[in-house]
């Protein structure tokens, strides 16, 4: 395990960060009260949201590390870029899953072309292409420069996304903000401390994913099968 | 500037003497509009004029990404992109000559594809001939410019053909949106409504932006 060798301090901390979070968590969603309109169906809610903002801490991390890459020529630019992709993407299914359950369960639907819905999934779709050119591009160097583009471009179409489906999609099902008073008593907590923990998680799944990426031979962008 | 002119001279000199693009996209692009109409119930009712306008554009989306990977995969014979890649100019200009032909070529294939959908589909084309000219014009804009940065991309993968749909379709979102709903009003009431018109004038600007830029990384010697 050499490959945790310059980040094991950050990797213990955050990992330990983690754990207590969890459990802080966990705690906090069990003594959450149910929802007196949705039942316990809305505690979804409790996993859907932490889970969103990881996926877009991890689609804005790509698209900033891709910038410094192209700038600077650093590779270690082009790893976090790549494991950020990777945890956006896990973190941004982790949202498509929840979110249908929680709908058909008070929309009454799975699923509703609603703008901040749909851009999520366009987003989803765009780091999986991604992670796909990632993988069918060879050379490690070539692998990262045609991503760092992409990912750029990535998030650039968020905006552009979001504002032609705002303008011409379906009609907004998601609140617009969180502005106190939108929940009920004794939520706050639980997504205060959810978005802690999947924050939290999001770090230590990153420095673990560059850490084994780090430790691959410095031209591979990929695991290979070593002896 | 020369570059940019000797680029698209050079492509569509090629073209011309070829012609093998535009006449596979034109087919194929034909081929679309006569496959939608038969997988449409019915043939040509209220109903499928409806949807025509996203029909027209779906067309046109699936010739673009037939040329846009042909214009780069054309240069892989004998390394020629890295010849070009070796050009010592700002290789913006490269872009700008290989998205100007793209376009042109596209546009050629699209106006016959819009005379024989108007024929399949019932659907009077003449009245707004000149304004859908325009919005056809602006939505090929933005395609033309962010399916020429990633068709360069999408050329030096494997599985170049499937690789490049997969990279453009999610980033074409919104111009295939402000089109078809340009498109579809004007075939409605004769006028295309300012929102479309402005989203599509600002994902052709940031488009044409981020290609520019972003052709200086994708091109290698």
């Amino acid at each position: 395990m050499t490959g945790y060798a310059d980040g094991s301090t950050a990797l213990r901390a955050s990992g330990i960060l983690l754990a207590l979070l969890a459990l802080a968590y966990g705690g906090q969603v069990i003594l959450a009260p149910n929802d007196s309109m949705q039942g316990v169906v809305q505690k979804i809610l409790y996993v859907h949201v932490p889970c969103a903002f990881a996926a877009y801490l991890g689609f804005l991390v790509t698209a900033v590390c891709s910038g410094f890459y192209l700038a600077t020529n650093d590779e270690r630019y082009d790893r976090v870029a790549a494991a950020a992709a990777e945890m956006g993407v896990l973190f941004c299914t982790l949202v498509i899953v929840t979110g249908p359950i929680w709908a058909k369960g008070t929309w009454g639907h799975w699923w509703a072309w609603d703008p901040r819905l749909t851009v999520t999934l366009l987003l989803w779709f765009i780091y999986l292409a991604y992670l796909l050119l990632r993988s069918f591009t060879e050379g490690s160097e070539r692998t990262a420069r045609l991503a760092a583009v992409y990912g750029i471009a990535g998030a650039l179409a968020i905006p552009l996304n979001y504002f032609a489906i705002d303008l011409f999609g379906g009609a907004a099902m998601h609140p617009e903000n969180l502005q106190r008073g939108s929940l009920g008593q004794g939520m706050g907590w639980p997504f205060a401390v959810g978005v802690a923990t999947a924050v939290a998680a999001f770090a230590h799944l990153l420095l673990l994913r560059v850490g084994l990426e780090a430790s691959v031979s410095p031209s591979g962008g990929r695991l290979s099968i070593r002896g | 500037m020369n570059v940019f002119l000797a680029i698209l001279w050079k492509d569509l000199l090629v073209e011309w003497r070829s012609r093998d693009r535009v006449v596979a996209m034109l087919v194929f692009s034909l081929l679309v509009v006569v496959v939608f109409h038969f997988s449409l119930p019915g043939g040509a009712t209220a109903q499928t004029r409806a949807t025509a306008p996203g029909l027209l554009w779906i067309a046109y989306v699936f010739a673009a990404l037939l040329g846009l990977g042909r214009s780069f995969s054309a240069e892989l014979e004998n390394e020629a992109l890295s010849g070009i890649a070796l050009v010592p100019v700002d290789r913006g200009w490269v872009f700008l000559g290989k998205g100007a032909a793209n376009l042109l070529v596209l546009g050629v294939v699209q106006a016959v594809t819009a005379c024989v959908f108007a024929l399949v589909f019932e659907v009077d084309l003449t009245p707004v001939a000149g304004r859908l000219a325009g919005v056809v014009a602006l939505g090929s804009l933005g395609l033309c410019s962010i399916g020429t940065l990633f068709a360069a991309v999408a050329v030096r993968t494997r599985f170049r053909e499937v690789m490049l749909p997969l990279l453009l379709l999610p980033l074409l979102v919104p111009v295939l949106l402000g089109s078809v709903r340009a498109t579809s009003a004007l075939l409605a009431d004769g006028t295309a409504p300012f929102a479309a018109i402005q989203l599509l004038i600002v994902t052709d600007a940031v488009y044409l932006i981020l290609s520019f830029l972003g052709f200086e990384y994708v091109l290698e010697e």
